[in-house]
């Protein structure tokens, strides 16, 4: 085998146009996708992380204004309750208030009623008292007579009262 | 042994077989190269597109073993290049040969009466062959790895690049003289020997007949095996190279 120096500098020439043009046309673009799949590796990450994060921060959210509904609810209800009783209490108060006062009245009514009666009587027994003293006075009568008499007014009575 | 055709242009002497064979192993580089970064894609690469990555990623870590990470990447490329270009070279002439046989001389392609005497009146000529089985195209291949290495060493890292030649002490120049032509000259020799041999035998068991199909094709299998071999170590010591020439380890100053 012989060296021909010219195989050499074709080698040469061969290899640096390979190469010119491998990078321009193969390594270029392939490095350049290459890179942009390490960036969306990183980038995806970072994403995830950022999620994780902000889930955990919700959930802490939520956490927290559950708790505070909670509280919230057994305050409603411990209001409601007291409300409850204290408005019982109230109307038991005044029924019975309401139901003293009825009587009083009543009480009040029967007392004026009885007294203005007794007061009609009097007047009446009175008067009769009077009529009687000038009947008998006016003039004589028997015994018989003395008791048409009485029966006559006790009847008068009985039909004017 | 088969003789290849060399035709003489205007005082030159082109050997044909080597030129087909270069032309021939850096267009298949090419196509490879291109084939697989079409439809390049970012979140569904295609089978090739990962296997060509898969070839950038190793050619990476190759190369971050003999220099620090952040210098990587400017040599991903030739590294690349280096790794695939030689390696398809490494095994364009496994598959077949093609070989003619002349009777008579021919003179332009360099079969001249006297060759004819020599080799009994008829020699054979081969046409195809890998590029790398020829000592003049690992030399070329050599020479832009000599001219690279030293031009890096003197651009980047002139100072320690310079110093280097005369330590430890400074005569030991002649030594440092001859380790620096040492190595593009056994990188050439390397790789031209070990596929040379390999197609040599092919050769020879081919001359066995039917008798020599099993062995045709274990050494096939492992000449398969030494071109990938030889073209990792070809790129791998290009990067030791430019590693010791360009970059300098700040540990390693007091030496």
């Amino acid at each position: 085998m012989e060296f021909h120096w010219e195989s050499t500098v074709f080698a040469i020439a061969a290899f640096l146009i390979l190469y010119w043009l491998l990078n321009k046309y193969a390594f270029g673009p392939l490095f350049g996708i290459m890179e942009k799949r390490r960036q969306l590796v990183a980038e995806q990450m970072e994403s995830a992380a950022k999620n994780r994060e902000e889930a955990e921060r919700l959930l802490e959210e939520q956490k927290q204004a559950l708790q505070q509904v909670r509280q919230e609810a057994a305050e409603i209800i411990g209001q409601a309750k007291t409300t409850g009783a204290k408005q019982a209490e109230e109307i038991l108060l005044q029924a019975r208030n309401e139901a003293n006062r009825l009587k009083e009245e009543a009480l009040k009514d029967i007392e004026t009623e009885k007294n203005k009666a007794v007061s009609a009587l009097k007047a009446q027994v009175s008067g009769l008292s009077v009529l009687i003293a000038s009947k008998i006075i006016e003039k004589q009568v028997d015994e018989k007579t003395q008791q048409e008499l009485v029966d006559h007014y006790l009847k008068e009575v009985g039909t004017k009262s | 042994m088969h003789l290849f055709p060399v035709v003489e242009v205007a005082g030159l002497h082109i050997d044909i077989s080597a030129f087909i064979a270069i032309f021939v192993s850096a267009v298949i580089t090419f196509v490879i190269a291109r084939l697989a970064v079409r439809n390049l894609s970012v979140d569904n690469p295609s089978k090739l597109q990962n296997f060509m990555e898969w070839v950038v990623e190793f050619v990476q870590s190759t190369i971050a073993s003999t220099m620090p990470l952040h210098r990587v990447k400017p040599y991903v490329g030739l590294g690349l290049t280096l790794i695939m270009f030689i390696f398809v070279s490494n095994l364009l002439g496994l598959p077949f040969g093609i070989v003619t046989e002349a009777h008579h001389a021919i003179d332009w392609l360099g079969i001249t009466e006297a060759i004819l005497e020599e080799h009994g009146g008829h020699v054979e000529l081969a046409w195809w062959k890998s590029p790398t089985a020829d000592i003049s195209v690992t030399a070329g291949l050599a020479l832009v790895v000599f001219i690279l290495v030293h031009f890096l060493g003197l651009k980047l890292n002139r100072k320690h690049y310079i110093k280097h030649y005369f330590q430890p002490y400074w005569f030991f120049f002649p030594l440092n003289l001859i380790e620096t032509i040492a190595k593009p000259v056994t990188l050439a020799l390397r790789l031209y020997a070990n596929i040379f041999a390999g197609e040599v035998l092919i050769a020879t068991i081919l001359m066995l007949g039917v008798v020599g199909i099993p062995f045709l094709i274990v050494w096939q299998g492992f000449s398969i095996f030494v071109g990938a071999i030889q073209a990792f170590l070809f790129t791998i010591l290009t990067m030791v190279y430019i590693s010791q020439a360009a970059i300098h380890d700040e540990h390693e100053n007091e030496h």
